[in-house]
């Protein structure tokens, strides 16, 4: 990551190598990136269970609830034919 | 079925029909109703739409659908279930659940015959079910284009960007870099939800979340797998029924191909939604449905015919829903039929302009209709005689008191 801030020279003889006057250092980025890719990879798979969790649970409750259909409409068939007589 | 009022019930007359070949389009009293809201943007609130008396949700948070939506979606299926509470309960404490299995996406093969290839759709749409939860999964606006990336901004750009600005963009063809640059504008102001706003692209998200679907979902995705079979014609199929006190709708794909009409789409009843290509003429084919639905005692009000889908991949135009609309319940079955072959004809012979194609697509908000345009077509026709062909509903007596526990046959 860098060592401490070079004391500052004065500008005529700052070597174009110097860090920069002020302390500010450049950050070294790579050895982040893994931690950060990582990180999104787990969201990702994270996203892509709970995806797969709401389809399952999706279609359970759709047999469900088309099993609820068709009674209601067997049944409404029933009260039809019942009248009709 | 779907909660889309595919305009209900504007203009005077038993037809209205576009000016075939003419600028300038036939009045009309209201913009389709997008499915679940679509025709507006919006909160919760306005989601919410009535299908035949029931609410209607829509899934607009994308997948994984977030919290909020999915807390709707199971308070809803708690106060429609007789046993909602046991069911969600015992669903969603699941520790393990059986994984549904994925349908594969059919794909055309050279040695299939027409027919086959439909028949595969149609097998692939019934795999992913009928969408019986009560809340729609895929948000589908039905006034937005086909594909092509510009119009899809427009709608979502943020206040800075004023109409005018908006309608220079909607004529440019972008490259993907601005395409990108607009999308992350739109990101930025808060619309955290991937632009899925073409029809297509809505579809092919149909095929990647692989869920179940409603009719209006079902014709956008048959659109999409039978793109690029130039000799397959595509048009939307709409009815508008009424049973027991409530106005239902329902819309289906109909398909023509070397002379002969059929359909795809799902519905909750086997026989209101695919049709094989043997109908010798449209009318043949709409008479069918309408002889389905008098099974489910539904009595069909009006019939609304749209115009080919482009097969063109990057299509701006939006779906043409309704070129034609016919008041059937107001009109003599030969009326009907001659309207629907002259139509038919005419779009054999392409020689109809969408009737939107000269004005500027308009955000309508929900509740709103659109003032209707002028005609510049000849007057419009009036009903001149009742429909004498016998009506189920009326001679079995009012189904209300018949149906006590306020059943209401959806289809």
């Amino acid at each position: 990551m860098g060592g401490p801030a070079a004391a500052p020279l004065p500008p005529a003889r700052r070597r174009c190598c110097d860090p920069p006057v002020g302390g500010g250092r450049k950050e070294r980025p790579k050895p982040r990136e893994p931690a950060a890719r990582l990180e999104k990879a787990k969201q990702k798979s994270a996203q892509q269970e709970l995806k797969q969790r709401q389809r399952a649970e999706i279609y359970a409750l759709n047999r469900v609830m088309t099993e609820l259909e068709q009674q209601q409409f067997d049944s409404f068939c029933k009260q039809m034919q019942a009248s009709g007589e | 079925m779907t909660g889309a009022a595919a305009g209900g019930g504007g203009g005077s007359g038993s037809t209205r029909r576009a000016a075939a070949g003419k600028a300038g389009g036939r009045s009309r009293s209201a913009q389709p109703r997008a499915a679940g809201g679509g025709g507006s943007g919006g909160g919760s609130e306005e989601e919410e739409q009535r299908d035949g008396g029931s609410l209607f949700l829509v899934n607009k948070s994308g997948f994984p659908m977030d919290g909020q939506t999915w807390e709707r979606m199971w308070g809803h299926v708690e106060r429609v279930h007789p046993d909602g509470g046991a069911v969600a309960a015992a669903i969603r404490s699941a520790a393990r659940l059986a994984r549904p299995s994925v349908p594969p996406v059919p794909n055309y093969k050279l040695s299939m015959s027409i027919p086959e290839w439909l028949q595969a759709i149609q097998t692939y749409m019934k795999m992913l079910q009928y969408n019986h939860t009560g809340t729609q999964f895929f948000e589908i606006r039905k006034t937005r284009p086909l594909s092509g990336c510009p119009w899809s901004f427009v709608f979502l750009l943020p206040g800075q960007f004023s109409s005018e600005l908006k309608n220079c963009l909607c004529l440019q063809v972008f490259s993907w870099e601005v395409y990108s640059a607009l999308q992350e504008i739109c990101f930025q102001c808060g619309n955290n939800r991937p632009l899925v706003l073409r029809l297509m692209e809505t579809a092919k998200e149909m095929t990647r979340e692989s869920l179940p679907i409603k009719c209006l979902e079902a014709v956008i995705l048959g659109i999409y797998l039978t793109n690029g079979q130039p000799s397959v014609e595509r048009f939307p199929i709409s009815f508008k029924t009424h049973f027991s006190g409530n106005y239902f709708h329902h819309v289906v794909l109909g398909i023509y191909c070397n002379g002969r009409y059929g359909s795809l789409g799902m519905s909750r009843r086997s026989d209101l939604m695919d049709k094989p290509l043997t109908y010798r003429t449209l009318s043949d084919l709409i008479f069918e449905f309408e002889d389905s639905y008098k099974k489910y005692l539904h009595s069909v009000k009006k019939v609304k015919i749209g115009l080919y889908v482009p097969h063109e991949p990057h299509s701006f135009q939006p779906i043409e829903w309704k070129q034609l609309v016919l008041n059937v319940s107001k009109m003599m079955r030969t009326e009907v039929r001659k309207e629907l072959e002259k139509f038919a004809r005419d779009m054999r012979m392409k020689i109809l302009k969408p009737s939107s194609a000269h004005s500027p697509m308009k955000e309508r908000s929900r509740g709103k209709s659109l003032s209707p345009r002028r005609r510049q077509a000849s007057p419009q026709r009036r009903a001149c005689r009742r429909d004498k062909s016998p009506a189920v509903v009326d001679k079995k007596g009012d189904l209300a008191t018949l149906n006590e526990v306020g059943y209401q046959l959806r289809i």
